[in-house]
C-alpha cells in the first residue's frame, strides 16, 4: 500500500501522530505464512476484532457493550469503533507510546482481568497486529477496508482426500481497487464437522466420506465452498453402472460417483409401497393393498400407485398442511370469536387442499395468497353477499364456500394487527425460503441482507389494512348493526359466535418504515430485486409477485422444489428449507438448478414435479446403505431413515389399529388428522399427541418449528398412553376382528404385520411369536401383545 | 436430518445432536456436551446455587393482588376495597385479613409489591410472567421449568419438570425454543382444582404404566417387541435416529420400573393431619404433591387454581372462595417445607398474570391491571419476613425499587446457580440470552 495514497485520508483520533507513519515497518508473519507490514484498521484490527470475537452479540458487540465498551456488531461500523478505541475511557484503551500498556492488549491477551478471558497469546500474531497497529500510530484510513470481492484458492467443489489436509488461501479486492491476501483475517465455517473441519487459519482437515459445506467470511463479504471427501476405494475398484430413470438420477448419481459412493439397490416392492404411501397420503398401505401390489406383474406398477397416489384427496390434505405450516395457520391468531377460529382454520386449510386436488399451478396459488383481497374485485354489496354466506356457514358449522373464493384472505386477516415486519419475514420465509429476522436490528452477519434491504422488502406491506375501505365502509356498517341486532345484550358478544365484518383491503395511506440510518423515506424494494414504488391505488402486491414468478428469480422456483424435495427425502437440497443464504450452499446446485427449471418449463405443475422426484430410482433406492455409501446423509444414496409428521404419527396409528378418530368440535367429521386445519384441538389426548410429536404451533414465520426430533416422550407414549391403549380395546378394531375371526394364528400374525410393518414376518419373528402363543392362550391377549410390540418397533415408527 | 447446518446471528453453529432434545428430558443421558454448553457459558460467574428446585404456585386469571398483599387502606372508597388489613408475625408488615394463616408464616417469605409489567391480556402476560421474557411474535420463550429441565441437573428416573395445569390452554408453560422435549410432563387426575380428594388419583402421564398393565406383562410383551425390532437394526446403523430411539427404548424402561414419582403420588404415605392441613380438595393435595415430588427430584413443579379473573364481585368471590383456599395450602406448604428443611433449597412463587385495577368497577369487580401487582416469593436464599418494593398511594403504579418479570425469573435462577446471562440456541441456532432485560434484585437476596 504506497503511504502517499494513505496519508491523504488519515484520520488519527484526538492528535495526529505523523511522526508514527515514519516509524520503521516491522513485519509480521501471519499463520498461513502471508506476511504482513503495514497494519490497516478496518482490514485487518477490525478483522480481528470478528475473528477473536470481541464484537459478538454476547460481548462488547451487544447492544449494551460489555463493562462499557461496547464495538459495533460484527464490525459494519468502523467509525464507532475507532472512536471506542481511541477516545473513550479517557484513552487508556491505546497508549502509544508504550503500546504493551493499552487495555486493548492487557485485555486480550488477559493480561489484566477480562471477563472475556485472553482472547490470544501475549506472543501470538494477533497480539503483534494490534501492538503493531498501535505503534504504527492507531490511525484510521476510511473505507480502506470496504471489499468488493473475496477470491478463493479453490473451487466451488473442493475434494480432498480422507487423512489428508488443504490449506485455503483468501485474497480480498478492495473497493480502492487493491488487493491482499487475508487468509488469517477470515472466519471459516464447516456445515458438518463429522466430514471436515477447518483451522483458524484456513486449513482443511478431511474426516470421514461424504461431502459439507464451508463459508469463508470477511467484513461482512460470505463465500461458500463444499468440500468432497471420497470414500476410499479398494484397488481396482471400478464403478458400477447404474441406471438412470431422469434427470433427477443423472444429477444425484453424478455428485455420488464424485465421492466414491455407490447407490444402494432398488427398494423392493413392499419397501417401496410403504414409503411412498407415508410420503404421499400420510397413512400405510392396507394389508389389501400390499398384497395387490407385490402380486401386480405390469412393469409399470409403480408409477401407476404413484399415479393413484398423487390423485388421492389425502395427497391434497397433506399439502394443505404443509401448506397451512409455511403460510401461519394459527388458529389462536384468527379472528374471533373463539369458535369459528377452528371452524377459519379449517376454510383455511380446505382452501389449500381443493388447490392441490384441481393441481392448480403453484405461481397462481402463491399469488392467491400474497396478493389476497377480501373482495377480489367484487363490489361491496356482491361480496357482502358472499361474506354472509361464508359467515353463515362457519356460524353453524364448517364452510364449503370459503375454499371456492379467489384469495385467500385470512393469511392477512388476524385478530390483531401484525406488524409489517412481520408480513416481510412472513412471505420471505414462506415463498422466498429466506430468513430475514437477524436483519431487523443489524446487517445479516452470514447473507448480505442489510436493515434498508429488510425494511425496504416490508414496506411492500404498507399498503395491507383490515377493517373498512372507504368504499365499503357504509354496507360494512350495516351489516354489523344487522348483527348485533341479534346479540343477547345479556351474555357477553364474544361468546355468542357472531363474527364481526372486517375488510382485507389496500389502504390509500400507506404507513412505510423509514432508512434506518438516514431516517428518510424508503421506497419498497423486492430483496435484491427492483425498487418498486407505491404509485396510488396499484397493488405493489402484484409487482412483487411478478418479480418473483420470473424464470431468473433465484429463491422463488427454488425454495418450493426444495421443499418438496425435503419431504421425499427428509433433508433439502437446501437445509433448513428456509435458510438460503450466501453461508448455506445446497448440497447439489446443480440438482437444485435442474428441478428449478423443470418446475418453471412445466408452469409450476406441483404434481408434475411430485411425479418427476418419486419415479426417480433415487426416490426408490432401499434404505439398506452398502459399505461406500453407509456415511452418506445428504447425498441421497440410500433412502434416509426419518421421523413422520406429527400429523401422520396419529393416522398411522389409528390404520395399524384399525380406529378412527373422533374430532367432535375440532373438525368436520369423518377427516383424518392430516385433514385437519385447526391448530388448536379441545381433545386434550389428541394435543398432547400432537405436542409430543412436535406439530408446531404455526406461532412463527419459521419452517423449524416443526421439531420432529425424537424424543423419551414419544416412545413411552406408544407404551404407556391410555388414551392410546384404550383404542387396543374397541370391539371392532383390527385385534378384536381378528381374534373373532376363524383365522388361523401364523395368518392373523401376517395381517398384523402387513398393517403395520407393511411386509410379512420373517422365520425369526414367527418364532418369536410361538413362543409367545405357548405362555399366551387367550387369543385376544397374544393378538394385543403382538399389536403392541409392533407399533413400538423403530421400523414402525420410522418412515424408511 | 441430525446434521443440519445451524447458522445464526452470531454465526455460531454446531451439530444438532439426536439426544440434546430429549436426554436432558429425564437426565438419564444427558450428554457431555450439553452439559459442557451450560456449563462453559455459566463459567467466570461466581454464584453458587442456593436453590435446587421450585414451586410454582400460579393463580390463573390474574389475582387482585391490592385485596392480597398490597392494601390499599388510606385509598378513597372506590379503590381500597372492602376488606381490612391485619398485622402478621412480622412488625410492620400487614396484609388482607382474609390471609390470617399466610400472616403467620409471614417470616418464612418475602412479598413483592412493586412487580409490574405492560401486558393486561391473559394469554401474553402469562407467557411474559411464566418465561420471564416478553412475548414476541418471531420467536417462542421457553418456559421457566422448561429451562429449568434444560440448565439444572436432573435426578436419575424422574421427570425435571412436572405440570399439573395446562396454563392457557397449553400456549404457555412449554419449551418453545428448547424443543419438544424440555416440554413439562403433565399430571393427569388432578381434575377441577376444587374437587374432593377422595376421588382423585393422581399421576405422571406418559411415565407410569396404566393400571391394567402389570410390570409382569410389559417385561413379557417387550420380549416379543425386541424380536420384532431385532431387524431394523441391520438397516442403518449410522444414523443417529435409529440408535436413539434404541436409547430411549432403554431409558422408558428404567423409568417405567421406578417407582420414584409412583411412590411421589401416595399421599396415602401422609399424615391425615397433615394432609388436612393441605386442604382435602384437589388444589391443596396438588401442593402436598408437589412437595413431594420435589422431594424425589422433581425440579420445577407448576400448580395452579383458577377464577382469579374477577371482573364481577371481586370480594366476594376473594373472601368466600378464593383467599381461604390459597390461604390455607400455601400457607401449609410454606410451613411443611420449612419444617423438613426443604425451604431453603426451594423457592415457592405464588403470582398470577397481572394484577386488577386499583379503581373497582360498576360490577363490584376489577379488571386487568398489568402497571402493579404482588407476589409472594419464598425459599432457596430469598430474604424472609421481607417486602421489596412499594407501590403508589393509590396501587396504580410502583413507587420504589420496580420490579419486571424478567427481573423475577433472573433472581430465580441466579439462586438455582444460573447466570441470567446464560444463552442458548434456538433450534435455528440463533444465541438467545435466558432472561435479556432480566437483573437479579440484590436486596432480595437473603
Amino acid at each position: 500500500m504506497p503511504s502517499a495514497v494513505r496519508l491523504s485520508a488519515v484520520l488519527a483520533a484526538g492528535w495526529l501522530w505523523l511522526g508514527a507513519l515514519t516509524t520503521a515497518l516491522a513485519e509480521i508473519t501471519l499463520p498461513s505464512g502471508e506476511k504482513l507490514e503495514t497494519i490497516d484498521f478496518e482490514r485487518h484490527v477490525m478483522g480481528l476484532f470478528s475473528k477473536t470475537g470481541c464484537n459478538n452479540g454476547s460481548c462488547h458487540g451487544s447492544f449494551q457493550g460489555k463493562n462499557g465498551f461496547r464495538l459495533s456488531l460484527f464490525g459494519y461500523e468502523p467509525e464507532k469503533d475507532f472512536a471506542a478505541i481511541t477516545r473513550e475511557s479517557l484513552g487508556r484503551r491505546l497508549d502509544r507510546v508504550h503500546p504493551e500498556a493499552s487495555l486493548l492488549l492487557q485485555k486480550g491477551a488477559g493480561l489484566v482481568r477480562h471477563e472475556g478471558g485472553a482472547r490470544f497469546g501475549r506472543d501470538s500474531w494477533q497480539y503483534q497486529v494490534f501492538r503493531e497497529w498501535i505503534r504504527q500510530g492507531a490511525v484510521w484510513t476510511q473505507g480502506s477496508g470496504e471489499v468488493v470481492e473475496l477470491k478463493l484458492s479453490v473451487p466451488e467443489y473442493v475434494r480432498c482426500d480422507q487423512g489428508q489436509t488443504l490449506q485455503l488461501t483468501v485474497r480480498a479486492k478492495f473497493s480502492d481497487g487493491s488487493e491482499e491476501a487475508v487468509t488469517a483475517f477470515c472466519d471459516y465455517r464447516v456445515a458438518d464437522d463429522a466430514i471436515a473441519t477447518v483451522s483458524p487459519s484456513g486449513v482443511v482437515s478431511a474426516l470421514r466420506p461424504g461431502d459439507t459445506g464451508l463459508a469463508v467470511l470477511y467484513r461482512g463479504q460470505v463465500r461458500a465452498v463444499r468440500i468432497l471427501v471420497p470414500t476410499p476405494t479398494p484397488p481396482g475398484f471400478v464403478y458400477p453402472k447404474v441406471p438412470e430413470v431422469n434427470f433427477v438420477d443423472r444429477e444425484v448419481f453424478a455428485k455420488l460417483r464424485l465421492l466414491n459412493m455407490v447407490p444402494s439397490e432398488l427398494s423392493s416392492d413392499t419397501e417401496f409401497l410403504r414409503r411412498v404411501t407415508i410420503d404421499t397420503i400420510g397413512t400405510l398401505p392396507t394389508p389389501e393393498e400390499i398384497r395387490a401390489f407385490v402380486q401386480d406383474s405390469r412393469p409399470d406398477k409403480r408409477e401407476r400407485k404413484i399415479d393413484e397416489l398423487l390423485r388421492h384427496p389425502a395427497h391434497a390434505a397433506l399439502w394443505a398442511t404443509k401448506f397451512s405450516d409455511i403460510t401461519g395457520n394459527n388458529t389462536n391468531a384468527l379472528e374471533q370469536p373463539q369458535a369459528l377460529q377452528v371452524r377459519r382454520s379449517q376454510a383455511w386449510h380446505d382452501w389449500f387442499k381443493a388447490r392441490i386436488a384441481a393441481n392448480v399451478p403453484y405461481d397462481q396459488i402463491v399469488h392467491d395468497v400474497l396478493c389476497a383481497t377480501s373482495r377480489d374485485g367484487m363490489s361491496p354489496e356482491q361480496w357482502i353477499q358472499v361474506t354472509n354466506q361464508i359467515d353463515d356457514e362457519l356460524s353453524k358449522g364448517y364452510s364449503d364456500s370459503y375454499p371456492k373464493k379467489k384469495t385467500l384472505d385470512l393469511f392477512w386477516r388476524r385478530q390483531q394487527n401484525v406488524p409489517i415486519e412481520q408480513w416481510g419475514e412472513k412471505v420471505a420465509a414462506a415463498f422466498l425460503g429466506v430468513r430475514l429476522e437477524c436483519a431487523q436490528c443489524h446487517k445479516h452477519p452470514t447473507d448480505r441482507w442489510t436493515q434498508a434491504d429488510y425494511r425496504a422488502f416490508a414496506n411492500l406491506f404498507a399498503q395491507v389494512a383490515v377493517g373498512q375501505s372507504p368504499e365499503a365502509r357504509k354496507v360494512i356498517n350495516e351489516e354489523n348493526a344487522e348483527r348485533k341486532k341479534k346479540l343477547d345484550p345479556k351474555k357477553n358478544a364474544n361468546q355468542q359466535n357472531i363474527p364481526i365484518v372486517r375488510e382485507l383491503y389496500l389502504t390509500a395511506n400507506p404507513k412505510t418504515l423509514p432508512h434506518p440510518e438516514t431516517n428518510k423515506p424508503l421506497p419498497p424494494r423486492a430483496l435484491g430485486g427492483p425498487v418498486l414504488p407505491l404509485r396510488g391505488d396499484k397493488d405493489v402486491r402484484e409487482e412483487l409477485f411478478q418479480w418473483m414468478r420470473q424464470p431468473d428469480n433465484p429463491f422463488f422456483a427454488r425454495s418450493f422444489v426444495n421443499r418438496v424435495w425435503a419431504h421425499y427425502f427428509g433433508i433439502g437440497l437446501v437445509d433448513p428449507v428456509d435458510d438460503f443464504s450466501q453461508a448455506n450452499p445446497p448440497s447439489n446446485a446443480r440438482l437444485l438448478d435442474a428441478l428449478a427449471k423443470s418446475f418453471i418449463d412445466s408452469g409450476f405443475d406441483i404434481r408434475q414435479l411430485e411425479k418427476t422426484i418419486l419415479l426417480s430410482r433415487t426416490y426408490q433406492l432401499s434404505a439398506t446403505p452398502n459399505d461406500s455409501n453407509r456415511f452418506d446423509r445428504n447425498n441421497y444414496s440410500h433412502a434416509y431413515v426419518r421421523p413422520m409428521m406429527a400429523e401422520v404419527v396419529v393416522d398411522v396409528l389409528n390404520a395399524a389399529l384399525g380406529v378412527e378418530e373422533n374430532f367432535d368440535s375440532d373438525a368436520p367429521a369423518g377427516r383424518r388428522m392430516i385433514d385437519v386445519g385447526s391448530s388448536r384441538l379441545n381433545n386434550a389426548n389428541l394435543a398432547y399427541a400432537l405436542r409430543i410429536f412436535g406439530r408446531p404451533p404455526r406461532t412463527t414465520a419459521c419452517d423449524c418449528e416443526r421439531t420432529a426430533d425424537p424424543a423419551l416422550p414419544q416412545t413411552l407414549f406408544r407404551m404407556t398412553d391410555p388414551y392410546l391403549l384404550a383404542k387396543f380395546r374397541l370391539a371392532n378394531n383390527r385385534i378384536n376382528t381378528l381374534a373373532k375371526s376363524k383365522k388361523p394364528l401364523e395368518e392373523a400374525l401376517e395381517e398384523l404385520f402387513l398393517a403395520t410393518l407393511s411386509r410379512l414376518p420373517n422365520d425369526h419373528e414367527r418364532q418369536a411369536f410361538r413362543d409367545h402363543a405357548k405362555s399366551e392362550t387367550n387369543r385376544v391377549t397374544l393378538l394385543t401383545d403382538t399389536m403392541w410390540a409392533l407399533i413400538n418397533t423403530r421400523e414402525f415408527i420410522l418412515n424408511h | 436430518m441430525s446434521d443440519r447446518l445451524r447458522t445464526d446471528c452470531e454465526g455460531v453453529h454446531r451439530r444438532d445432536f439426536l439426544k440434546i432434545g430429549s436426554a436432558g428430558l429425564l437426565g438419564l443421558t444427558l450428554p457431555e456436551l450439553l452439559r459442557y454448553e451450560a456449563k462453559a457459558k455459566a463459567e467466570g460467574s461466581k454464584i453458587r446455587a442456593q436453590a435446587k428446585s421450585v414451586i410454582l404456585v400460579w393463580l390463573a386469571g390474574g389475582p387482585a393482588t391490592i385485596d392480597m398483599w398490597d392494601n390499599k387502606p388510606n385509598a378513597p372508597e372506590g379503590i381500597r376495597g372492602e376488606f381490612r388489613s391485619i398485622p402478621t408475625n412480622v412488625p410492620g408488615i400487614e396484609w388482607a385479613e382474609h390471609l390470617p394463616k399466610m400472616a403467620q408464616v409471614a417470616d418464612k417469605i418475602a412479598v413483592v409489591r412493586s412487580l409490574h409489567h405492560t401486558i393486561p391480556s391473559h394469554q401474553p402476560a402469562t407467557v411474559f410472567m411464566t418465561t420471564g421474557n416478553k412475548p414476541t411474535a418471531a420467536l417462542q420463550y421457553p418456559s421457566l421449568g422448561s429451562l429449568a429441565a434444560k440448565l439444572l441437573p436432573v435426578e436419575k428416573g424422574v421427570p425435571p419438570y412436572v405440570s399439573f395445569t395446562d396454563l392457557r390452554g397449553g400456549t404457555a408453560g412449554g419449551a418453545g425454543y428448547l424443543g419438544t422435549g424440555y416440554n413439562p410432563f403433565f399430571v393427569e387426575g388432578a381434575g377441577n382444582p376444587r374437587a374432593k380428594a377422595g376421588t382423585m388419583s393422581l399421576r405422571v402421564r406418559g411415565i407410569s404404566l396404566p393400571a391394567e398393565m402389570s410390570l409382569d406383562a410389559l417385561d413379557k410383551r417387550d420380549k416379543l417387541l425386541r424380536s420384532f425390532d431385532e431387524g431394523f437394526r441391520h438397516l442403518d446403523r449410522s444414523t443417529d435416529l435409529v440408535e436413539g430411539l434404541d436409547t430411549f427404548h432403554q431409558q422408558a424402561l428404567d423409568i417405567l420400573r421406578s417407582d420414584k414419582t409412583k411412590n411421589a403420588f401416595d399421599l396415602s404415605k401422609e399424615p391425615a393431619k397433615l394432609r388436612e392441613a393441605y386442604g382435602l380438595d384437589a388444589f391443596g393435595q396438588g401442593a402436598l404433591a408437589a412437595r413431594r415430588l420435589i422431594e424425589a427430584g422433581v425440579r420445577f413443579t407448576t400448580i395452579s387454581t383458577g377464577s382469579w379473573d374477577t371482573h364481577q364481585n371481586n370480594f366476594k368471590s376473594l373472601k368466600e372462595r378464593l383467599l381461604p383456599q390459597l390461604d390455607q395450602t400455601l400457607s401449609a406448604l410454606i410451613r411443611d417445607l420449612s419444617d423438613r428443611g426443604m425451604l431453603d433449597s426451594t423457592i415457592v412463587m405464588c403470582a398470577g398474570e397481572f394484577g386488577r385495577t386499583p379503581k373497582i368497577n360498576k360490577n363490584a369487580g376489577r379488571d386487568h391491571w398489568a402497571r402493579s401487582m404482588a407476589c409472594v416469593v419464598a425459599g432457596g436464599g430469598l430474604k424472609r419476613g421481607y417486602v421489596h418494593g412499594s407501590t403508589d398511594a393509590s396501587g396504580m403504579a410502583p413507587n420504589s425499587d420496580p420490579v419486571t418479570p424478567d427481573d423475577l425469573a433472573a433472581t430465580i435462577f441466579h439462586q438455582l446457580g444460573i447466570e441470567p446471562t446464560t444463552e442458548l440456541q434456538t433450534l435455528t441456532g440463533r444465541p438467545i440470552q435466558l432472561f435479556r432485560e432480566g437483573r437479579v434484585i440484590e436486596k432480595l437476596i437473603g
